[in-house]
């Protein structure tokens, strides 16, 4: 097997298709390019199933599902309570299921525990409700760090705990997919469901923000 | 005839494959139980992190019944057994200058686990 | 295995660096790979534990140089390989006919 590019090519803006200046296709462009071809030409893959999963990830599904979920348990005592319970179930409820959040556990902020999920292993995420992990989430940094020392990447990301709040770091190594509830945010308590979406962040949901302030830009 | 084609794309990714199994093991620990994680160090795939293992910890939640990821992995069959959610205080995973409050949370298959004395 | 992946703990990374409106895929060719591991899944040449354990197999400083969807390319590769749905021999064959019509494409 050909080695691999040193580049780090999740960083670089390679293209399909050689530039002006007679660039060489990276090699993983190539590999990429062979193996698909081949495949469909055995008829192992089909092209527009192949089409159809990278738009479904690129545009369907995102952490706007989530938040919609953090903003239903917001607004109703009900379903945060069911959502506490079993989190497959109530997240199925507003329609949201599927690959790599087959069996969720949702874990909640409160006055006296910040919650924070990684995948120490490998990058375990919970698709359903927040799509594709982002690059740091899978990256050696954050896998590393997050079990030894959570208040430094808390720190890092801006959030401050106070040294009384426990930290809780769920390590995603087996089947289940953690979520977080945040805490809903102070004067937030006239707001529909639809403007409590607006506040809920993608990092709240992993642990490593916190939902927006009332008031804040969207 | 590919294995996937394109009507079945939405279906597979709404219904995910989810790895739980009737609950037919007996679960050898229940929560609230003192555990320690086993010192294995097996070469080939494994999902106990090398970061808890020896290290003492209690049992929060039974996850109930899943197939076992490391024999998943070779062919070797489901093994379903109980996964638990068991709790490591920092300062048991990092010493004794790590947060006394903080702690991680990690699911442990059943054959991961000792009873701590 | 004490392999590399498991960094729980691990120090000497640095910073976490995060791109502001990071899309979801950076280049094609990784949305290619993302979607091309669903057809090998659903092909029966591997499950997901497999997959795992084959990016784990990777040498560990390729490992670390390499970046996340290389990853899975490495291991969507080696298993379908293993599968018999390709050849290692076909598979070089096809990319060095794709060098060359990129080289003789006209700009």
């Amino acid at each position: 097997m050909t080695s691999l590019p040193t580049a780090d090519t999740a960083m670089s803006h390679d293209h399909d298709h050689a530039h002006g200046h007679d660039a060489p296709l990276p090699e993983v462009v190539l590999r990429v390019k062979a193996l698909e071809e081949l495949l469909t030409e055995k008829g192992l893959v089909d092209s527009a199933a192949l089409d159809a999963i990278v738009d479904t990830y690129e545009k369907k599904i995102g952490p706007r599902n989530g938040a919609q979920v953090v903003a239903r348990a917001w607004t109703d005592p009900a379903y945060k309570a069911r959502l506490l319970a079993d989190g497959s179930k109530a997240i199925a409820e507003l329609g949201y299921s599927g690959v790599q959040g087959e069996d969720m556990v949702v874990v909640e902020n409160t006055a006296s525990v910040h919650n924070m999920v990684v995948c120490t292993l490998c990058s375990c995420y919970p698709w359903p409700t927040l799509g594709l992990p982002p690059v740091w989430y899978k990256s050696a940094p954050y896998r590393s760090r997050a079990v030894i020392d959570p208040r430094g990447v808390l720190k890092e990301f801006g959030v401050d705990v106070p040294a009384d709040k426990e930290v809780r770091v769920w390590d995603s190594n087996a089947e289940l997919r953690y979520f977080v509830l945040p805490e809903r945010p102070a004067g937030s308590e006239g707001l529909s469901e639809a403007e409590l979406i607006e506040l809920v962040t993608r990092d709240s949901m992993i642990g490593t923000g916190l939902p927006k302030p009332v008031g804040a830009a969207a | 005839m590919p294995a996937l084609p394109l009507e079945m794309v939405a279906p597979l990714l709404a219904t995910g494959a989810s790895t739980r199994m009737p609950n037919t093991e007996p679960a050898r620990f229940k929560p609230g139980d003192a555990v320690i994680a086993r010192n294995i160090h097996p070469v080939n795939h494994t999902r106990l992190p090398r970061y808890v293992r020896g290290k003492r910890g209690t049992v929060r939640a039974d996850n109930g019944t899943f197939s076992f990821n490391d024999t998943v992995a070779h062919g070797l069959g489901h093994q379903p057994q109980h996964v638990y959610s068991v709790r490591f205080s920092a300062q048991e995973l990092w010493g004794p200058d790590a947060s006394p409050l903080d702690s991680v949370y990690i699911d442990l298959f059943d054959r991961y686990l000792d009873p701590a004395p | 295995m004490n392999g590399v992946h498991d960094m729980g703990g691990l120090q000497g990374f640095g910073p976490i660096d995060r791109e502001a409106q990071e899309p979801v895929f950076h280049t094609d060719w990784e949305k290619r790979v993302f979607a091309l591991f669903f057809g090998g899944f659903a092909g029966g040449f591997y499950n997901i534990d497999m997959f795992r354990a084959e990016i784990e197999r990777m040498p560990g400083h390729e490992y670390l140089r390499s970046s996340y969807y290389e990853h899975w390319l490495h291991a969507i590769e080696a298993l379908l390989i293993q599968g018999g749905a390709v050849t290692h021999a076909e598979l070089q064959a096809r990319i060095a006919e794709l060098q060359a019509a990129g080289r003789k494409e006209p700009h």
